[in-house]
């Protein structure tokens, strides 16, 4: 069975970090959009919402924090699943990232075998919760057709 | 009512220990009696008095001299002196020689008594000046290090942050050679299994400084931590549990000395847990075949008492200092990090506990852990109630 890609936006300050662990995801399969801060993860959301499952969100970056975007992409494409990453001291301001309702964080440095299993379980919702929309509007398309 | 007093009286004349004794008997003051210096000297090695009132005058050793050693030997007793009418120069040097007082005989008892409720007093206020500035001292001394440790534990986790990165970089990139290895067209490479072992080494290092930085940051995880009524003899069973192989391999016997609390405990059981574990491990690890540890669970006012003891190698007292400090360790490199008391500390901190350790070299260690019932009560309310215990 061909796999199908999950089209991840690797965001973090650290290049090199960045560069690594998006060679080994899309060596894993799966498609990846670096980008370097939070404005720029939000600008390419902006124009490629459609194509992109799941967003891996440092927490700690200079400018806008892991958080705020967090904050963003929850109010502006909510269906869209956030891994929150963190090589930082507390795990509070993870813990406040699953409460504004990012699928679940990791520690750095992450083992990547988890890293893969969250990506597969943020993906999963991200369909189901899509697949049930899908389904709503149909039912509400039933109707409103059934009714003309 | 007068505070009993316990005195020795040296007198070579038998019929006037024997008045002032009794008379002095009847004042609440406990009397012992010795003919001459020798006999004072030998009876004060046995039993221990806090005045002596002695004749200056004594064949054999006199009463100067046996101030002299006294003062030597046992500085905290205060000594009376009693002169005659023609020796008050006696007296003088008696007090130029460290005596607390001296009287002219014939003494007249009332002025005796006085003078030895005197003596008492000073002995006494000398011990409670001496018993405030050893609890001033260790107070400062808890101060320092609390904020030694304070401050080495915002560095250290500011440092753990920042190692985080490059190891999650270095992480990712071993990640991807060993996947390129593993490629087909990289079948042939030569020395595969040199670079394949150079990769071995690099994610165990990788793994072992992880280890570290983990452990650091948990020292600082945020302090609105879980506050659930816990179950404190579940949690050392569990914790047990997890070194019973351990135990049971090295012949240990583990002892529970657990009594049924008086209140409930409220607090977050997950950090309990890792406190548990980190100081019944290191009892483990410290113990040798046919050891023992004992686990106490008490209830005291405000809280509960968890003691570890073991009977293990014990820790020497120049290290006692060092133990809860980050990094310090007696084991070998990559066995221990360094870190297990110390984030013990933080956490038993942070639930507004206190840990205390006692150890003998070759005898073994005791771990106390004091917690309160809940997070409002004060540490130093359950810490003012142990010294009471």
């Amino acid at each position: 069975m061909v796999k199908i890609p999950t089209r991840i936006l690797l965001v973090d300050d650290e290049v090199d970090f960045v560069e690594m662990l998006s060679m080994r995801l899309q060596e894993a399969g799966e498609k990846v959009t670096p980008a370097y801060n939070g404005e720029e993860c939000l600008k390419l959301l902006e124009k490629q919402k459609d194509h992109i499952d799941v967003v891996i969100l440092d927490i700690r970056m200079p400018g806008m924090d892991g958080i705020e975007v967090l904050r963003e992409i929850k109010n502006r494409f909510p269906l869209i699943e956030v891994i929150m990453l963190t090589g930082h001291g507390t795990t509070e301001s993870a813990v406040e990232g699953m409460k504004l309702g990012a699928f679940d964080y990791l520690l750095k440095p992450a083992d990547f075998d988890e890293l893969a299993q969250k990506l597969e379980g943020a993906r999963e919702r991200k369909d189901e919760q899509e697949a049930r929309i899908r389904k709503a509007e149909s039912r509400l398309l039933v109707r409103r057709t059934g009714g003309a | 009512m007068e505070e009993m007093i316990r005195i020795l009286l040296v007198d070579d004349e038998d019929s006037f220990r024997g008045t002032v004794s009794k008379r002095l008997s009847r004042r609440s003051i406990d009397v012992l009696t010795a003919a001459d210096g020798r006999e004072a000297l030998e009876l004060l090695d046995r039993d221990p008095v806090e005045v002596v009132v002695t004749d200056v005058k004594m064949p054999g050793m006199d009463g100067i001299e046996l101030l002299r050693q006294i003062k030597e030997n046992y500085p905290d007793i205060e000594v009376i002196l009693l002169t005659g009418h023609v020796a008050a120069s006696d007296g003088v040097e008696g007090i130029k020689g460290g005596a607390f007082d001296y009287l002219t005989k014939p003494v007249e008892l009332e002025h005796l008594v006085s003078k030895i409720r005197q003596a008492g007093e000073k002995i006494r206020w000398r011990r409670d000046q001496r018993k405030e500035a050893e609890f001033r001292k260790r107070m400062e001394q808890q101060m320092m290090i609390t904020e030694r440790l304070a401050a080495l534990g915002t560095m250290a986790t500011g440092v753990a942050h920042e190692i985080n990165n490059p190891l999650a970089i270095i992480r990712e990139s071993a990640g991807w050679m060993r996947l390129i290895l593993g490629k087909e067209e990289m079948a042939a490479v030569p020395r595969r299994s040199d670079l394949e072992l150079a990769l071995n080494k690099i994610e165990i290092g990788v793994e072992r400084a992880k280890r570290i930085t983990h452990q650091l940051l948990g020292f600082v995880q945020k302090d609105d931590a879980l506050s659930a009524e816990v179950d404190l003899p579940m949690l050392i069973e569990e914790s047990l549990g997890m070194v019973k192989r351990e135990a049971v391999h090295k012949g240990i016997e583990i002892v529970r000395d657990i009594q049924p609390l008086e209140k409930p405990v409220y607090s977050d059981p997950y950090q309990i847990r890792q406190v548990l574990l980190n100081l019944i491990t290191n009892a483990v690890h410290a113990t040798g075949g046919g050891g023992r540890i004992t686990v106490v669970l008490k209830s005291v006012q405000g809280g509960v008492l968890i003691q570890i003891r073991d009977t293990g190698e014990g820790i020497p007292p120049e290290h006692m200092r060092k133990i809860f400090e980050p990094f310090f360790t007696t084991k070998c490199p990559g066995k221990g990090t360094g870190l297990g008391l110390f984030v013990t500390r933080g956490i038993i901190d942070r639930l507004g506990g206190t840990i205390e350790a006692e150890s003998r070299p070759g005898e073994g260690s005791v771990f106390t852990v004091t917690l309160p019932r809940r997070h409002e009560i004060r540490k130093n309310d359950i810490a003012s109630e142990l010294n009471t215990c």
